[in-house]
């Protein structure tokens, strides 16, 4: 048991009394310690994100370019004080785990090299060990009505309820990774597809075009004799 | 690979930040700058029926003090979300820090676009806008406190309430990508196809080519009297 980690929220549930009546909707949001963003980056821009890290705490950001003519990108990856700690160029996937100090930590996707192609890039930032903001479980006990008559502890119970929860956390995170593979599968036979059309037409036109040449130029050749003749 | 869900699983037990104890200090999440005329999209693939919550919180950059104030009224953010056919879902003006929602009908690809309606030129003057974001789906919008009173619920109906909505999100999920995978697979069907079919029709054209070539060629001769 966390000693330090379940009081420090107590008392700090205590000094933020009023709050706590408050529905969440009004008093602000906290957001999750996994997330996930899908982003389109225009030719010739770089866009970058910053997250606020406490010190001591993991820092994993895992990226696919799913989209965009060559699926590659630039990314760079920058410590609070500006330092780099990671730039890699013309990637198509990477993973990346810090071990952080307090601060703001930036990464940015770079796609200037590219002069007409847009890119989709699908990023996950996965935060562990964030400190007094972690609680083993959620503390639902003051929003639920009634007890429960059992023959099991209770505890034992919620155990395994929250070693479920995890393992479906742990299922939806291989769904999103799926996902995002997918996606770049697709996109790329989707292009594919483009193409093939596209130069099958091109090919046809230009078949076409080069017989009729060929005739015309043969005609023309034996056209002239026959002027100079008479 | 194995050390990174090692990671996860332990990742997902350290799940949800203190809700309320945090709320008057500010979160610390993901942010990034925004100048004013730009427009940050973001993309959600999701199946239908699901629903999506994004919360931000806006900070102006104050060039006197040189830091970013905490907030700013009368500065708003203007959320457009666009459906995978394109359309319009959602397109709305909020303030300096808001919540939109919205809940897909169509799977795919749903585009999330915010862009700043800041009117009075002199606030951005060279500065840049923070913009906090989280994007929330599926599963994770449901407020379980809320569940809990509206349904008078006890911890462990709670729980499982909760593990019931997570596998029900995950078989969306599931359905959707089977979806996909048909469509993936019919595109490339369809191009196997088509490049088959347009080897086999280019050698006959030539060969056809050739021949009408050759015979108009002939009978072109012949009529000039050369052979």
């Amino acid at each position: 048991m966390d000693e330090p980690g379940v009081w420090i929220p107590f008392s700090l549930l205590l000094a933020a009394g009023p709050l706590a009546l408050l529905p969440p909707a009004v008093s602000g949001f906290s957001p999750s310690l996994d997330s996930d963003f899908t982003i389109t980056l225009p030719a010739g821009l770089k866009e970058c994100f910053y997250q606020p890290m406490p010190l001591k705490a993991t820092l994993e950001i895992e990226y696919q370019v799913l989209d965009g003519a060559g699926l590659d990108i630039d990314f760079h990856l920058a410590s609070p004080e500006g330092k780099t700690i990671v730039f890699e160029q013309r990637k198509s996937d990477g993973v990346h785990s810090v071990e952080t100090e307090a601060g703001d930590y930036m990464f940015c996707f770079d796609n200037t090299f590219s002069t007409i192609s847009e890119k989709v890039i699908f990023f996950e930032l996965i935060l562990d060990n964030m400190g007094e903001q972690e609680q083993e479980q959620e503390d639902w006990k003051k929003y639920v009505t009634g007890t429960d008559m059992l023959d099991m502890k209770l505890e034992d119970i919620l155990e395994s309820i929250n070693s479920i929860k995890s393992r479906l956390s742990k299922s939806g995170h291989i769904q999103t990774m799926l996902r995002a593979f997918e996606a770049r599968d697709r996109n790329i036979q989707e292009s594919n597809f483009d193409r093939v059309n596209f130069w099958s037409m091109v090919n046809l036109g230009v078949m076409v075009v080069v017989s009729a040449i060929q005739v015309y130029m043969l005609k023309s050749l034996f056209e002239d004799k026959r002027k100079n003749r008479t | 690979m194995a050390g990174v869900w090692a990671r996860r699983l332990r990742a997902a037990m350290w799940h949800r930040a203190l809700l309320l104890a945090l709320a008057g200090f500010g979160f610390q999440g993901l942010y990034f700058h925004i100048g004013e005329t730009e427009k940050r999209c973001f993309i959600e693939e999701i199946p239908d029926e699901t629903m999506v919550i994004g919360n931000y919180r806006t900070q102006l950059w104050d060039k006197q003090t040189e830091t970013f104030l905490p907030s700013t009224p009368g500065l708003g953010m203007h959320v457009e979300v666009k459906d995978p056919d394109g359309k319009v879902v959602l397109s709305r003006q909020y303030g300096s820090e808001g919540r939109f929602t919205f809940t897909s009908h169509t799977p795919g690809d749903h585009q999330i676009c915010l862009h700043s309606n800041s009117t009075r030129m002199t606030i951005f003057a060279g500065g840049k806008l923070r913009v906090h974001l989280d994007i929330q789906v599926g599963e994770h919008t449901n407020n379980y406190p809320e569940i809990a009173a509206k349904d008078k619920l006890t911890e462990l109906q709670l729980r499982a309430r909760q593990l019931l909505d997570q596998v029900e999100q995950i078989q969306k999920e599931q359905n959707y990508q089977r979806y996909r995978e048909e469509r993936f697979r019919m595109t490339s069907e369809s191009t196997n196809q088509r490049v088959l079919w347009w080897s086999i029709a280019q050698t006959v054209i030539l060969i056809l080519t050739g021949i009408w070539q050759m015979r108009h060629l002939k009978s072109f001769f012949e009529a000039k009297k050369l052979v």
